[in-house]
């Protein structure tokens, strides 16, 4: 799966993932606030679900940068340990979390078998990354206690999250990236 | 000293942090934040920076603990709070006491992690000191134009990115000029041992774990 994968990609991949990393452990401290915020109106768990695009974000930058298997999750992965190095304040479940979610983002490429990109591509991986990431959270934070218009709600709020961070900012920087023509 | 190898110790904490994510023991979680405590003070490495992060994360805590109270259960909020100091211990246990370039030739000696990856990863985690910059540079470049780039800035990823690509091609046509190749045999000036002592530290640990969980 990794085999084609050069030196290249790894150490570009690596500097992503060091951008990113540095994204989600400010997205800590976003979080927190967030929190905060939420917690008097009784919706405090919809911080996670707020945040989480910004938290998937190394994956699909990098998947769709290098379009090659195994870059979406390396990536993902990485940045995650780029977050616990910097003392992020989930500690050692960072890396659990960054596995778990660099499957989800790797899969919505892998689907389309790493040839077609463009906004399939971006719609495949945020359908993925929300939909498994939500699995996770199911089982893991305990969200099937809450009644289903809590769930509902939870569900949209994750789905907008990925896509604005995932989708529309990847796309807009991949545009960028394109019209400058260093791609090629 | 108590000296364990990096892969083996990232595996443990690895399991353990999975493990207590599907547990609700509070007094397991307590256990893990005291050990850790414990290895980190046998180490030496109770540094500032490691106090700063435990302390910070009383915010998300008071957090938690005030919404498992208002709308779910307060032994909710009591395993809730212990585990997140147990994740971080567990991740302060691990940073602390180990390089990114020890757990890269640990990784590669031990469990036989292609080299591409290995020096990849260790030639971009070398470089953070220059995105850093970079990043600062964007921004301050950008301030003099009476612009403000945020996070959710597409033009400053795409010139992080920018920079990210020339590093990349430099590094790599370095590296590969200087001899490096994917498929050669690599001798080690820095050898790093695995023995069985290291899987008999790890079993006794789990074990602890285990029957902290079953039991208590």
């Amino acid at each position: 799966m990794f085999k084609s994968l050069n030196l290249k990609n790894i150490i570009l991949m690596t500097l992503i993932s060091i951008i990113c990393g540095t994204i989600f452990w400010i997205a800590g401290f976003l979080y927190n606030i967030v929190t905060i915020a939420l917690t008097p109106m009784g919706l405090a768990p919809l911080a996670n679900d707020l945040l989480i695009g910004l938290w998937t974000m190394a994956g699909p930058l990098s998947g769709y940068i290098i379009k090659k298997a195994g870059s979406s999750l390396i990536a993902e992965v990485l940045g995650s340990f780029v977050e616990m190095f910097w003392g992020g304040q989930w500690g050692a479940s960072t890396v659990i979390s960054g596995i778990e979610q660099g499957i989800a983002s790797e899969l919505g490429f892998t689907i389309l078998g790493y040839k077609i990109y463009g906004w399939v591509s971006i719609i495949s991986t945020t359908i993925t990354t929300t939909i498994i990431t939500f699995i996770w959270d199911w089982f893991r934070n305990g969200y099937s206690a809450y009644s289903y218009q809590m769930l509902i709600l939870l569900f949209i709020t994750r789905l907008v999250s990925i896509f604005v961070f995932n989708g529309i900012l990847t796309k807009l920087i991949a545009n960028l990236l394109e019209k400058s023509t260093i791609l090629k | 000293m108590i000296l364990i190898n990096p892969s083996i110790k990232l595996i443990t904490v690895l399991i353990i942090a999975l493990e207590i994510s599907f547990t609700q023991s509070t007094i397991t979680n307590i256990l893990i934040v005291l050990i850790g405590f414990l290895y980190l003070l046998i180490n030496n490495k109770i540094t500032w920076n490691a106090l700063l992060i435990l302390l910070l994360a009383i915010i998300p805590t008071v957090g938690i603990f005030m919404s498992q109270n208002m709308y779910g259960t307060a032994a909710m909020g009591n395993i809730l709070v212990t585990r997140l100091y147990a994740y971080i211990t567990l991740g302060l246990t691990f940073t602390k006491t180990t390089t990114i370039q020890e757990l890269g030739l640990s990784l590669e000696q031990n469990l036989k992690m292609p080299t591409k990856f290995v020096y990849g990863f260790m030639g971009g985690f070398n470089l953070i000191n220059y995105v850093k910059q970079d990043i600062a540079d964007i921004k301050q470049a950008a301030h003099f134009r009476n612009i403000n780039l945020h996070f959710w800035s597409p033009s400053l990823y795409f010139k992080a990115i920018l920079s990210a690509i020339r590093y990349a091609e430099l590094l790599s046509e370095g590296m590969e000029s200087h001899g490096f190749s994917e498929q050669a045999y690599r001798t080690h000036y820095k050898k790093i041992a695995l023995n069985k002592s290291d899987y008999s530290k790890a079993t006794f640990i789990l074990l602890i774990l285990q029957i902290s969980i079953v039991f208590i």
